[in-house]
C-alpha cells in the first residue's frame, strides 16, 4: 500500500469469534494495518459516512463485510456503498459470509461487490483462506476518498 | 339413508313387477272371455243344427208317410221312387245327428231308439207297400191305421221333441254358464285393470320421483366437484407455502448452524496449535528439572488435549456434514424444475458408465434393461437413479459376484423404474426408515451419513413420483421408482 496514508481495514461482523479468528489470520499473513471492527451493521454505517475519522472523510478504507447483520443486511450496506453518488463507491468491499448460495453471490456481485469468499467450515481452509486474503490486501491499491464529497 | 333409498327402490322394482302381471292378467282375462263368446255361439248354432236335422228327419219321415199313403191309395211307381228316395236319405239323416250329438250319451240312447223304431216304422211301411203291389186295389183300412204302426208314429214324434228339447235345455244351461263365465272374466278385467291402472300410476309417480332425485343428484355432485376442485387448489397453495416455509427454515437453520461452527473449529484449531509450544515447554522442563512436572500435567497435555480436541473436531465435522446436507436438500427443495422428454436408456447407460471404473473393480454386473421415456426434471430423475445405482453398488454381498439390473415399464399412465441388486438386502423394518434423514441400516460399514435416500425420496416427491423398497436380510433389494408418465411444468414457488 503505496498510499501517503495507510488504509484502514473495516470489518463488519456480527460473530466475535469469527472477527477474531479473521484477524488473527490476516495478522499472520503480516498485515498489519489497523482493523476496525464493528458487530452492528447501524454503527458501521455510521462510521462509515459520518464518522470524522471514518473512510468517507478520511482516508482510504477496506470494508470486510458478513451479510448476516442482527440490526440488518449486508446486502444493504454493500448497496448504500455503491450507489452512484456515494463517496464510498470506489471502496473495495470483500464479502466475507458464511453463506454459498449462488443467488446470493451473483446478487452481491451484481451490486458491486469485489470479492465474495465463503468462511469455510473447516479450519485449515478458513484460516489459509483469510491469510491468502490478507497477502491480497496487502497488495491491492485502494482509491483515496474523493475530494468534497458530501 | 342409502338403506332407505334401497328399500324404496326395490319397492318400486316390485310395484312395476306386479303391474305388468296384472296387464298379463287381465290381457288373458279378456281372451279368455272372448273365447267363452265365441264357444257360446258356436254352442247356439251346434243346438240349432241339430234341431234343423231333427226337423229335416221328420220331414223325411212325413213324406215317407205320404208316399206310402199315396202308393196305397193310387198304384203309381212315382211313389214308390219318392218312398224309396226317402229310405235311403234316412240313415245319412240320422248319421248327421249322431255326429252332431255324439258327446251326449242321454242323446244317442234316444237317437239308438229313434233308430229302432224308425227300422221297424219302416219295415211295416215296406210290408204295407209290398201287400199292395200284391193283393189288388184294395186298400185295407187296417193298414194305415194299424195300431202298431201308430203307436211307433207317435213314439217317433215324441222321441224328436224330447231331442229337441233336450238340446234347447243344454242351450239354456249353457247360457246361463256363459253368462257367469263372462261375468266373471269381466269382473276380473276390470279388477286387473284398476290395478294395472294404480301400479301405472305407481310407477309413473316412482319414476318421476328416482328423475328428480337424479336430477338433484347431479347437481349436488356439480356443485360438491366445484368445492372440491377450490377446495383442492387451496389447499395446494397452503401446501406450497408451508413447505417454501419449511424450505426457508431449513436454509435458515442451517445456515445460522454454521456460523457458530467456524468458531468452534477455529478455536480448537487454535487449541491444537497451542498443544506444541506447551509440549515443548513441558520437554524443555523436564530436560531441567524433572521434579517439577508431575505426571498429572504431562497425561494432561499429552494424552487428554489431543483426544479432546480430536472428539470436538470428529464431531463438528460430522455436523458440517450434516448441516450440509440440510442446505443441500432445502436448496434441491427451491430448484425450479424444468420438465423435459428423458431418453432414459441414454440416462441409465451414462449412469453405469461413471460406476463403471469400480464396478469392474468389484466384478459386478450391470444389466440395463430398456426403460420407457418420460418427461421430467432430467436433473432430479438423474439424481434418483444414480443415487439408487450406487447404494446398490455399496452395499453387494462381498461372498457373492454382484449383479445390478435397472429396468422400467410403463403402468397406469406412470413409469415404474427399478433398480434390482442381489446385495446384502435391507432388514424388512428398515423399509421406511432408511427413506428418513440421518438414518442408516445394518452394519455402518460403509462410508455416508444417511442422507442418499432422504435426498431421493425428497426429489421422487417433487416430481409427483413415490418410491418403494422391496428386500428381505441377505435376499438382495429392490427399489422401485414410480413417477408420472409427464410431470406438469410448474409455476415458480418463489420462497
Amino acid at each position: 500500500m503505496t498510499s501517503h496514508q495507510t488504509v484502514n481495514i473495516v470489518m463488519i461482523e456480527d460473530d466475535e469469534g469469527h472477527a477474531r479468528l479473521i484477524e488473527k489470520n490476516i495478522r499472520r499473513a503480516g498485515v498489519n494495518n489497523a482493523i476496525k471492527h464493528f458487530v452492528e451493521g447501524t454503527a458501521a454505517v455510521d462510521y462509515l459516512f459520518n464518522a470524522a475519522d471514518g473512510p468517507a472523510k478520511n482516508g482510504p478504507a477496506l470494508v470486510l463485510l458478513d451479510l448476516n447483520l442482527p440490526d440488518m443486511s449486508g446486502i444493504d450496506i454493500l448497496q448504500r456503498m455503491k450507489e452512484s453518488d456515494s463517496p464510498l463507491r470506489r471502496t473495495p468491499v470483500v464479502v466475507l459470509t458464511t453463506t454459498d448460495d449462488k443467488v446470493e453471490i451473483e446478487r452481491c456481485y451484481d451490486l458491486g461487490a469485489n470479492v465474495y469468499i465463503t468462511k469455510p467450515v473447516n479450519y485449515e481452509t478458513f484460516a489459509q483462506a483469510i491469510r491468502q486474503l490478507g497477502l491480497f490486501l496487502s497488495v491491492i491499491q485502494v482509491p483515496e476518498p474523493e475530494d468534497g464529497a458530501n | 339413508m342409502q338403506r332407505t333409498q334401497r328399500r324404496v327402490n326395490r319397492a318400486i322394482f316390485f310395484g312395476v313387477a306386479v303391474g305388468f302381471l296384472m296387464l298379463a292378467l287381465a290381457a288373458t282375462a279378456v281372451v279368455w272371455a272372448f273365447q267363452r263368446t265365441q264357444d257360446y255361439s258356436e254352442r247356439v248354432s251346434h243346438t240349432l243344427e241339430v234341431e234343423a236335422a231333427l226337423a229335416e228327419l221328420e220331414a223325411l219321415h212325413e213324406r215317407l208317410e205320404a208316399a206310402r199313403r199315396g202308393y196305397l191309395v193310387e198304384v203309381d211307381p212315382r211313389f214308390t221312387e219318392t218312398f224309396d228316395s226317402a229310405i235311403a236319405a234316412m240313415p245319412v239323416q240320422l248319421d248327421r245327428i249322431h255326429d252332431l250329438i255324439s258327446d251326449n250319451p242321454g242323446q244317442l240312447e234316444r237317437l239308438s231308439e229313434l233308430r229302432d223304431l224308425i227300422d221297424r216304422h219302416q219295415a211295416l211301411l215296406r210290408d204295407s207297400i209290398t201287400e199292395k203291389t200284391a193283393g189288388g186295389t184294395s186298400i185295407s183300412a187296417a193298414t194305415i191305421l194299424d195300431e202298431e204302426d201308430i203307436a211307433i208314429v207317435e213314439r217317433i214324434r215324441a222321441l224328436s221333441q224330447e231331442m229337441t228339447a233336450e238340446e234347447r235345455r243344454l242351450l239354456v244351461l249353457r247360457e246361463a254358464d256363459e253368462r257367469q263365465g263372462i261375468l266373471v272374466s269381466t269382473v276380473v278385467a276390470t279388477l286387473a285393470g284398476i290395478v294395472f291402472l294404480l301400479v301405472a300410476a305407481g310407477t309413473i309417480w316412482a319414476t318421476q320421483r328416482t328423475l328428480r332425485a337424479l336430477a338433484e343428484t347431479h347437481r349436488e355432485l356439480h356443485r360438491l366437484n366445484e368445492d372440491l376442485e377450490s377446495a383442492v387448489e387451496e389447499r395446494t397453495a397452503e401446501l406450497q407455502r408451508a413447505n417454501a416455509e419449511i424450505q426457508r427454515f431449513a436454509y435458515i437453520v442451517s445456515h445460522d448452524l454454521r456460523s457458530p461452527l467456524v468458531n468452534v473449529m477455529g478455536f480448537t484449531a487454535e487449541l491444537n496449535a497451542s498443544i506444541k509450544p506447551l509440549n515443548d515447554l513441558i520437554d524443555a522442563v523436564e530436560e531441567k528439572d524433572p521434579e517439577i512436572i508431575d505426571d498429572e500435567i504431562r497425561f494432561a497435555v499429552r494424552e487428554d488435549l489431543p483426544e479432546a480436541i480430536g472428539f470436538i473436531r470428529s464431531s463438528t465435522e460430522k455436523m458440517d456434514r450434516l448441516i450440509n446436507a440440510i442446505l443441500r436438500l432445502s436448496r434441491e427443495g427451491r430448484r425450479v424444475l424444468a420438465p423435459e422428454a428423458i431418453d432414459m436408456n441414454a440416462l441409465v447407460e451414462g449412469i453405469i458408465d461413471s460406476l463403471r471404473h469400480r464396478a469392474d473393480e468389484l466384478g459386478i454386473t450391470f444389466t440395463a434393461e430398456p426403460v420407457p421415456t418420460l418427461v421430467s426434471d432430467k436433473l432430479a430423475v438423474e439424481q434418483i437413479i444414480s443415487n439408487l445405482v450406487e447404494n446398490a453398488t455399496k452395499y453387494l454381498k462381498p461372498d457373492r459376484p454382484g449383479r445390478i439390473t435397472v429396468r422400467g415399464h410403463k403402468q397406469h399412465g406412470r413409469v415404474v423404474i427399478e433398480v434390482e441388486d442381489n446385495g446384502r438386502g435391507i432388514d424388512p423394518r428398515d423399509h421406511e426408515r432408511i427413506f428418513d434423514l440421518f438414518r442408516r441400516s445394518g452394519s455402518q460399514d460403509q462410508p455416508g451419513e444417511g442422507i442418499g435416500l432422504a435426498h431421493v425420496r425428497a426429489l421422487a416427491y417433487r416430481l409427483g413420483g413415490t418410491i418403494t423398497c422391496e428386500s428381505a436380510l441377505n435376499e438382495g433389494a429392490t427399489f422401485r421408482l414410480s413417477l408420472p408418465m409427464a410431470l406438469a411444468p410448474q409455476q415458480d414457488v418463489k420462497t
